[in-house]
């Protein structure tokens, strides 16, 4: 009788927790699928957000070939005309003033790193600042240009340059001479010693030849005009 | 009084479950595999009650090990990004096919059985 009334006990309470378990499945997914399964659909956005990414990259990969192709055109187009080769070559050289050609020359590298602080926006518009100061003639930070309408913002715990994300290590490139920006930069009671005294590991350097991006957004106005 | 005590059980349960509040969408998956765990093992242990050679001991660490185990084998599917529980779900439920078989060829038999004995009798 004893063992009997175990049994029953035991199957009783299993019981229990079956049915217990199946209501309560029961009762969640009724609820899940008025609100739409949450895991499944991030699974989708997921899947979305690197497609799209795969796309951007292929059209940016033609956008450029278009655009080398179209230079190479121009090249060609105006060779034998006097004229339009002095209209070429201010066109070229409002492009490099624009920023939105590749261009290349002398100047100065500034690694920063966070150390015992951390690197804030506020901190790489002061070093863009006092480059531009110094004479700086093309600035660009982790391969994004700073070009006229460029902006530095905050975002978290990333730094976003025209709305593109950046992150630490930041590598900023400056085109200028080179004796200017480095005295500029690396002065005592400089912005850079301002940093290091704050623990941010930073190091300024003299380079030849460096190399900065052209700039990736489109420039436009909407509002401005040529004044009368 | 066994039966009597599984109905008491499912009735509680019924009651409770439909009280308490709904739990998380994630958790629900993990809750759903392990039922369909207990499921198999309450046919499993009606095919051996029948056979003969059920066994308490057996029965109850079946119906709760396979449950966390098949738990615990989603969350690794989940870590792994590979749906494992599909796995544990085919061979329940393929499981739980085999011993609803056994268990009505068992009664089906029984019941011819029955029958063939009613017809020698009345001849």
């Amino acid at each position: 009788m004893n063992k009997k009334m175990q049994v029953a006990i035991t199957l009783g309470f299993m019981c229990f927790l079956l049915t217990l378990g199946i209501v309560l499945q029961v009762n969640t997914v009724n609820k899940a699928t008025e609100t739409v399964g949450q895991a499944r659909a991030e699974n989708g956005l997921r899947d979305q957000v690197l497609k799209w990414k795969e796309k951007y990259d292929v059209t940016y990969e033609n956008l450029t070939k278009a655009e080398k192709q179209l230079e190479s055109l121009r090249q060609s187009a105006v060779q034998n005309d006097e004229n339009a080769k002095d209209m070429e070559k201010s066109l070229s050289e409002a492009n490099i003033l624009l920023g939105i050609t590749e261009v290349t020359g002398n100047g100065i590298t500034i690694n920063l790193e966070d150390g015992k602080d951390l690197i804030h926006q506020e901190d790489l518009i002061m070093i863009v600042n006092e480059l531009k100061n110094a004479g700086a003639e093309a600035i660009s930070i982790n391969n994004q240009r700073m070009i006229s309408t460029s902006f530095i913002s905050c975002d978290g715990n990333v730094i976003l340059i025209d709305g593109n994300k950046i992150g630490t290590p930041f590598t900023v490139l400056a085109i200028g001479n080179p004796e200017m920006l480095y005295g500029a930069i690396n002065r005592n009671g400089g912005f850079i010693k301002y940093l290091q005294d704050y623990g941010i590991k930073a190091e300024v350097k003299k380079t030849e030849n460096i190399k900065i991006p052209k700039y990736n957004g489109i420039i436009d106005s909407k509002y401005m005009k040529i004044a009368e | 009084m066994v039966l009597v005590a599984i109905i008491i059980g499912c009735l509680i349960g019924v009651l409770v479950g439909s009280v308490l509040p709904i739990i998380p969408y994630t958790i629900s998956g993990y809750l759903a595999i392990s039922i369909i765990a207990a499921l198999d093992s309450v046919f499993g242990g009606i095919t051996s009650s029948l056979k003969g050679n059920f066994d308490l001991k057996i029965f109850v660490s079946g119906f709760f090990i396979n449950a966390i185990l098949s738990i615990l084998l989603t969350y690794l599917g989940e870590k792994l990004n590979i749906d494992i529980y599909l796995a544990a779900i085919v061979v329940f439920v393929g499981r739980m096919f085999n011993n609803l078989g056994f268990i009505r060829r068992y009664y089906i038999e029984k019941w011819t059985k029955k029958n063939k004995k009613q017809e020698e009798t009345q001849q």
